[in-house]
């Protein structure tokens, strides 16, 4: 089977990275989580990576998540990652959305809110504190519960290692985060009066439908990479 | 009720999807093969609304443009039983991929997704507002209730408040009651009082 079929035109480690996020604009969000600074000249991905310490299987793996919709990992390019890298990364990326994204989001929720009837701003304010509860509340979940179990199954302490975590529940919430937003970015778009600040709408629209991608490829993340690599791992562990 | 055709070569995992189906309240399997001969005898008759084809199905080289051997059924949705690799732009024609591994829950969602795309095709009034009827659920959503109650409440089916249910996330694009509610206030359907 011809693996390269799987990474979208040009996207190799000898691919300068600024043409890369030129192609690519959503890979930006990544780089700070890898620690990669921007300001990097012409240096290439494998260069960089090099350059950070940033597994370059990581790094295609990730930017394949991100640059294709439909991407599935082959067995092959999981196991050139490490897991304690991709844990990494999801950590980062927590950490990225509660105390930037979703801080950002909410600022200017409110500034453009502030125009209308108290009445009618706090139960979309209100709306906002709930969906942000629940995101911290999953990320917690992975945090302490899913991702030490992996970490127990990579260190192969038998005995402690027990699954808590319901693949299904997983799914379900990824789906739930994306669906609300959706909610949101709906209300947001179609039944706030017009005249309440026009302009600002369009930034905090387009905020948000970044967000919303961003979100959506960091659960593809988990469900297509993360979860598969468990399974083999804990099949691995069953023989 | 959505009706389902299976292409699936293994017997295990034709038998094996077939009962997991049954699970579902609004899929019925009408026809299940593992050969594309008597898949092409009967679907034309059958008219289902989903085929769930295994690709291995097909010649390597006939993959690719597996969505155009059922031009004839233009609101066929065809969903990938994917058993193994396979290549992005094969997957891309299929309206829905359906996994080895994937539960119940899964499945469903996908399957969900890929029936409501059919009926957005089939109706028109998407760009309608909501029916005075369809403000009369959402505002019985709006205060909690559950769709039983909902239809003691207006005197209808629990099949029609689903109905209802149904178009009022088709044409909001909203899907969780709590945004509901707070479209049903900044419409005046609704006073914040009201809700519990």
């Amino acid at each position: 089977m011809n693996t390269t079929s799987n990474t979208p035109p040009h996207l190799s480690p000898k691919m300068k990275m600024a043409d890369a996020i030129n192609q690519y604009h959503s890979l930006l969000t990544v780089l700070p989580r890898l620690g990669i600074p921007l300001g990097f000249g012409e240096k290439s991905i494998g260069q960089l990576c090099a350059e950070h310490h940033v597994s370059e299987a990581l790094f295609m793996l990730i930017s394949r998540v991100y640059c294709q919709d439909d991407y599935f990992p082959t067995a092959t390019e999981l196991q050139q990652c490490r897991m304690s890298d991709i844990l990494q990364y999801l950590t980062c990326s927590h950490k990225d959305y509660l105390e930037n994204k979703l801080p950002h989001i909410e600022h200017h929720l409110n500034a453009l809110l502030e125009p209308m009837d108290k009445k009618y701003s706090t139960l979309i304010t209100n709306f906002y504190a709930e969906f942000r509860k629940e995101m911290e509340k999953h990320f917690r979940y992975e945090e302490e519960v899913l991702f030490p179990y992996l970490r127990q199954i990579l260190s192969e302490q038998e005995a402690a290692a027990s699954a808590t975590y319901q693949k299904s529940t997983f799914h379900q919430q990824h789906d739930d985060i994306e669906d609300t937003l959706n909610d949101l970015s709906n209300l947001l778009l179609k039944y706030i009066p017009a005249e309440i600040s026009p302009v600002e709408r369009v930034d905090m629209l387009l905020d948000m439908y970044a967000l919303s991608n961003d979100i959506a490829k960091h659960s593809m993340m988990e469900d297509r990479i993360l979860l598969p690599y468990i399974q083999l791992l804990e099949s691995k562990r069953h023989e | 009720m959505n009706k389902i055709v299976i292409a699936e070569p293994s017997t295990m995992l034709r038998i094996g999807l077939e009962r997991l189906l049954e699970e579902l309240p609004d899929a019925e399997v009408v026809f299940s093969t593992d050969n594309l001969s008597s898949l092409y005898a009967r679907i034309n008759a059958l008219r289902p609304d989903i085929l769930i084809i295994n690709p291995l199905l097909f010649d390597y080289a006939k993959r690719a443009t597996l969505r155009a051997e059922f031009d004839q059924l233009p609101n066929l949705r065809v969903v990938g039983l994917v058993t193994a690799y396979l290549e992005s732009q094969h997957q891309r024609q299929f309206a829905g991929v359906i996994e080895l591994n994937d539960d119940i829950q899964r499945i469903k969602s996908t399957l969900n997704q890929v029936a409501r795309s059919v009926q957005s095709d089939d109706d028109e009034s998407d760009t309608a507002p909501l029916s005075d009827r369809e403000k009369d659920v959402l505002v019985c959503l709006s205060k909690g209730l559950k769709n039983n109650e909902i239809a003691d409440q207006l005197n209808i089916s629990v099949h029609t408040v689903i109905t209802h249910r149904k178009n009022i996330v088709r044409k909001t694009g909203i899907k969780s009651v709590a945004a509901l509610t707070v479209y049903a206030i900044l419409n005046n359907l609704i006073e914040e009082k009201d809700i519990i």
